[in-house]
Order: C-alpha cells, then structure tokens, then sequence
C-alpha cells in the first residue's frame, strides 16, 4: 500500500512532466513562416562580401553595407529609397509619415544635412507624397515622383507625377516633367540621364481593365514620350549601368511571377533583352559599381522575406545585329522585345544576405 | 507491484498525459471548431426549389464556397455589417483546381430578404443565409458552404502568416481611405501608399492594398481584382502552415470568421492550398463594359448586371 502511494506521488510529477513536454514539443513544431522573425541586418553577417558601399532598407531604418558588415544609419524614422549623389558624398533618402513624405539629404553617415520638402498638411488632401528621389549625372537636379497636380474635379484621385528641381535650391522651383495616366498610380522610378534625357515608368490602364507598366523614354521636357518596352511586357524598376549602355528591369508580363532583364541602351532606344532570372518575385535591380553585376531583392526561405542577391553578369555587349535592331519606336519594341532570349549559360546568383527582411520598393543605392 | 503491471500503468499514464498535453495544445482549435466552423445556415427557399437548411456537397466532389469580407468596425452593429467583398470560390479537390469570381459589392440586385438594392446589404439584412440566398438566385448558381472574415481578422491572419509576397502591378494611392480601424472616430479618413513591385506585405499594409478604391480607373472591379490576388497570396502562405500553427491562426481569427464548413470540409480545402499552383487558378472580374455598367439608382451610384453576359459564365465555371 505505501508502495502504491510512493509510486503515484511519483508518477503524477512525471506525467505533469511529460504532458507539458508534449504541449511544448507540439510548439516547437510551428512551422517557419510563423516562428520567423526577421533579424536586423546588423546582427547578421552577408554571405558574400559585396564590392564597393550600399546602402538598403528595413522597417524603415537605413543600412550601410560595406566590407562585409551593415551598419545602421540616419536618425529614427520611416525612411526608404536612398539615392546616391553622382559625387557619391550625399544620400537622398525619403521620410514617410502618416500622411506624407518629404526628401532629405544625409552624408553618407546618416546625419541629415538639408531637408529639401515640406510636403506634411494638416488638411489629409492637403499632404503629398514624394517618392524615388534621383539625381541628374551632373548633380545639379533632383527628379522624384510627387503626387501632384491631384484631380479637384470629378472622382477624387492622386497620381504620382515625375518632377524635377535644382538640388541646391527649393521645391518652388520644381518643374512637372511628364503627364501621368490618371487614376493609374502615376509615373515612378525617374532616371535622368546626361543631357535633358529621362528614363521613367509610366502605369496605365488599357480598355480591357488590365493594368500595365511601361518604362519610356522622354528627350527633353515637353518632348513626347517613347515606348522602351512594350505594354504587354508589363517592364518596370528600370536601373542604368554606370557607363549608360546597359539597361536592367524588371518585367512580368502580367503574371504574378517576374523576369529580370537587361537590355543595350543606346541613349534613346533598347536593344534585345536578355532574361537573366524567371519565376520568381525579383524587385529593384542595381548595378555594381563596375557594372559587371546586378544586385537585386528576392524571397528566401519559407517565410517569404526579401533578400539581397548578387549576380555576376555574363558579358552583356551588344552584338551588331542587336543594336541594328534597336529602334525608339513603340511600334517597333515589340519586335526588339520579340527577339528576346534567355542566355546560353545562365549566370547564377548567389544569396547575399539571410533571415532579414529588405524593403524591396527601396533599390540598392550602389557605388 | 510486479513489474510487467509497473510497466503497463507508467505507459498508459505517459500516454494519458501526451492525450492531455496535445488536448490542451489545440484546445483553442476546438473550441473555435466549434464555434466558428460548421455554423448552420437556413436558406430561405428560392424558385429554384432549394431546399434548407444547406446540404453539404459529397466528400471529395467539387463544392462552391462564398467569401464574405465585412467592414466589421464600429459604425455597425455585430453581424449587421456590409460586405466590401463577396467571391464565390469553386474548388474541384480531385483536380485541384480553383476559380474564383468577384461579385461587385454595389450590384443592384434583387435581395433575397425583399426588394432591391446594392448586393452588399444582403448580409446586413439577413446574414449569410440572405448573402447566399441572395447570391444563388441572381447567378443561378448552388453554394454549398460560405466563409466569413472580418477586416481586422483579416489583418490578424497575414500577421499571423508573417504577411504575404506578392506583386503589385501599380502604385496604390488614396487620400480618402477609411479611417476606422481602433480608432474613436470611425468616420475620418486617412492616406495611405502602397508602392507598386514585388514586396513583402504585412496585414495592415496588404488591407490596405485591398480595401482602398478611390484612385483606381477600375473602381471596385480593381479593388475585386486585388482582393483575389491577396486571397492567392494568403493561400500559398497557408500551404506552408503545419497542424501545430492552428492555435496560432484561431487566436488570430477569434471572433472575426466565421464559416458553415465544417473540419470535414476544413481539410479538403487545405489540401488544394497544398497542391496549390496558380496556372490551376482562374480568375473572373465582372467588368465594365462587358459584364456590368455603371448606372443611378435613388441617388446612389450603382452597378446594373448584364445577366445575358453573366450567367453563361458563371454556368460555365460553376456548374
């Protein structure tokens, strides 16, 4: 009898134990995509030491990768889309706030030395947003996405627009440089280019309801746009090489999936593009500062947050027939877009960075 | 005690307490099994002569699901709420196969429960047996079970996931976004951005994404369009889920959904999500001019159905 007693005082503890073993083991068997939690760039070492400085974005704090470690810059904020000035001692970076953002220029170590916005009302349609800063080659203009002039008449709407200003001087002296699909989100992602040259994209709707991007290509202000992709390839995030020759974007062609792209750019016109990458979720490529290679943002991992890729490029030249082919012309895009091929020995990308989560609307400022 | 009886007793009372550990585990999944799954719906008797309460499709034949999503703040009563987004989902679990159809929430419809009206009043007249009533009757087609989720369910549930990728084809920009969310005064408005590219999205971020509508050319039919894209999202995500996040994900859906399928159903329904592959995904979007157009109805903007469009495809794909 006193055995029996000793042996259940005994067993209930282990059963206690075991119980709650089972409830934590049934715990530990969450799957990743709920478990994972993204750590700061800081805390995690690259698996590739990147040539040159890079500058990338996490829940809105600003990271500096160099020689193979990030550190974290710039003051408290919801920050994104760092830009590089050509001299490369200045960053352009966007704050957001609830209801607006402005642009600010930073040194390289994050402290902000100008604030070149004030987009921030107290009336809610009264705020702007300004996004995807970029300065012209000679350093003397800032060109943005700004959501004016908004629709005072008819359904209430906001587009974003691209304009330009000098970058010592101030927004009053900004001028509208393209005129926006309205009630499509408006034109993004401007590239100025030496001269009065301007890359950007443009969203629209076509009569059938489908949504498309587009990147163009404009000469100088007030000149009529030119079609460097075509509609249907739905080509966005466009990047420049350092030398100017190569363009790299992205495209979808109207699926959930992307291609990632790289086309000769003759300074007006695209020749073939050559897909690198296809089927996945690619955003926001970067040249190197050699531009022998492209970074990129992509998914790793099952809990689905974006990473920092690095993808030597093949040799990209363009071949006579290629750039015979190029032509300005919307009509003829598609043709050029037509020719398109895969490369014969696909480059393979080598993941970067693991368990952080980059913004991947904010591209890699790269020099 | 002899030893083979010492024996016996310590592994059934192992395994008593393992039962009472997992018990307690999946407990809240129980609890919301019960509460929120399997919830019966008596729908009204229709020309068609359906009968009610619903019977339920045969185990591993194709079953017609209608997602209801509510406005579910406090400008309304519980369970009186709007449906901001109504999509009947067919799922064909031999095949794997999955279409979804996007009803536009300011149809003008007749109302199962009397007159005529936006369809997205159909629930707060009647719940989710007018909502299907309604449905069944204007698009000739049988619903065999309904699911319910509210927006800040909603949110919860992609946080839960770890958010969801997706690509946003363009930026998404609205000045006069609802305002309503934990908020005192319901009624105010906000802006908000959603940037366009390949992104990773949190709840609040992908609500958004979904809900905002005043600066799409397409209106609503964009807002139905994006709402599928979300509902894609979130099923891949869920693919990856294991039995052991289930208590994860009914914390996060407590009282914000609702569903008539029951765990029978539940797995079914899981296991397409598994095999899930977008090509064996079709998508239908009532569009103007086609479809729909755009008309006035007692002062209220409206959406008039061109039934001799619509119900050809809905015959179509939901047979």
């Amino acid at each position: 009898m006193i055995l029996r007693r000793i042996a259940a005082i005994l067993f209930l503890p282990m059963m206690l134990a075991f119980g709650s073993g089972v409830y934590l083991y049934l715990g530990t068997m969450k799957s990743k995509v709920v478990k994972e939690r993204a750590q700061l760039p800081t805390a995690t070492k690259p698996k590739f030491v990147l040539p040159g400085t890079m500058f990338v974005v996490q829940g809105g704090r600003l990271f500096k990768l160099n020689a193979g470690s990030f550190t974290e810059i710039g003051p408290a904020g919801d920050w994104s889309q760092p830009a590089v000035t050509p001299d490369h001692t200045r960053l352009i970076a966007v704050l957001r706030s609830g209801q607006s953002s402005d642009l600010y220029v930073l040194d390289l170590d994050g402290h902000v030395l100008k604030r070149l916005t004030k987009d921030d009302s107290r009336i809610i349609d009264a705020n702007h947003w300004v996004f995807y800063p970029r300065v012209s080659p000679d350093g003397t203009n800032l060109f943005y996405a700004y959501d004016s002039p908004k629709h005072v008449t008819g359904a209430p709407g906001v587009d974003l627009t691209i304009w330009s200003m000098p970058l010592n001087g101030t927004q009053r002296e900004a001028h509208v440089r393209s005129a926006p699909y309205w009630y499509s989100g408006g034109d993004v992602s401007p590239i100025p280019l030496a001269g009065t040259g301007l890359i950007f994209v443009r969203h629209s709707i076509d009569p059938s309801t489908a949504v498309h991007s587009q990147i163009l290509f404009q000469s100088r202000p007030g000149a009529v746009v030119k079609s460097l992709t075509n509609l249907a390839d739905n080509c966005s995030q466009p990047a420049l090489s350092p030398d100017g020759t190569q363009l790299a974007m992205i495209c979808t062609g109207g699926k959930q999936t992307a291609k990632v792209e790289v086309a000769p750019f003759t300074g007006s016109a695209l020749g073939p593009a050559k897909v690198l990458l296809d089927g996945r979720l690619y955003a926001a490529p970067a040249w190197s500062p050699d531009g022998k290679a492209l970074a990129y943002f992509a998914p790793a991992g099952a809990a689905g947050h974006f990473q920092l890729w690095y993808l030597a490029l093949p040799n990209l030249a363009p071949s006579a027939s290629a750039s015979a082919s190029a032509t300005p012309s919307a009509g003829a895009t598609s043709s050029v877009r037509a020719s398109a091929s895969p490369t014969p020995t696909p480059p393979v990308p080598v993941q970067v960075t693991q368990g952080v989560d980059l913004s991947a609307t904010s591209p890699p400022a790269w020099f | 005690m002899h030893p083979v009886r010492l024996a016996v007793l310590t592994v059934v009372c192992l395994l008593l307490s393992g039962l009472a550990g997992a018990a307690a585990y999946f407990f809240p999944v129980v609890v919301a099994g019960v509460g929120q799954t399997g919830q019966t719906v008596v729908v009204p008797p229709s020309s068609t002569g359906r009968a009610s309460p619903t019977p339920s499709a045969p185990p591993g034949a194709p079953f017609t699901v209608l997602l209801l999503g509510s406005d579910d703040d406090s400008k309304f009563q519980a369970d009186h709420v709007l449906t901001q987004s109504m999509i009947l989902v067919r799922v064909e679990p031999t095949s794997k196969r999955v279409t979804m159809l996007s009803i536009p929430r300011d149809l003008w419809v007749p109302l199962s429960t009397g007159g005529s009206a936006k369809i997205d009043a159909a629930y707060s007249y009647g719940g989710a047996a007018a909502a299907i009533a309604t449905v069944e009757r204007n698009f000739h087609v049988r619903v065999d079970e309904y699911a319910w989720i509210g927006l800040k369910g909603l949110i919860k549930l992609i946080d839960r996931l770890g958010g969801i990728d997706l690509f946003v084809t363009n930026p998404v920009l609205d000045d006069f976004y609802p305002n309503d969310i934990d908020v005192k005064n319901f009624y105010g408005y906000r802006r908000v951005a959603v940037l366009p590219g390949a992104q990773h999205l949190d709840g609040s971020s992908a609500l958004q994404y979904v809900r905002s509508r005043h600066n799409d050319i397409n209106g609503d039919f964009g807002r139905s369009a994006r709402q599928q894209q979300v509902l894609l999202g979130i099923k891949a995500k869920a693919s990856t889920l294991s039995p052991a996040d289930l208590p994860d994900i009914v914390d996060a859906l407590k009282g914000e959904f609702k569903t008539s399928m029951g765990l029978d159903r539940v797995r079914s329904l899981l296991g397409v999500a598994n095999a899930f592959d977008l090509t064996n995904t079709k998508q239908i979007v009532l569009y103007v001019p086609l479809f729909t157009s755009y008309g006035q109805i007692s002062g209220q903007s409206v959406i008039l159905p061109h039934w001799n469009q619509i119900l050809p495809v809905v015959k179509a794909n939901f047979p």
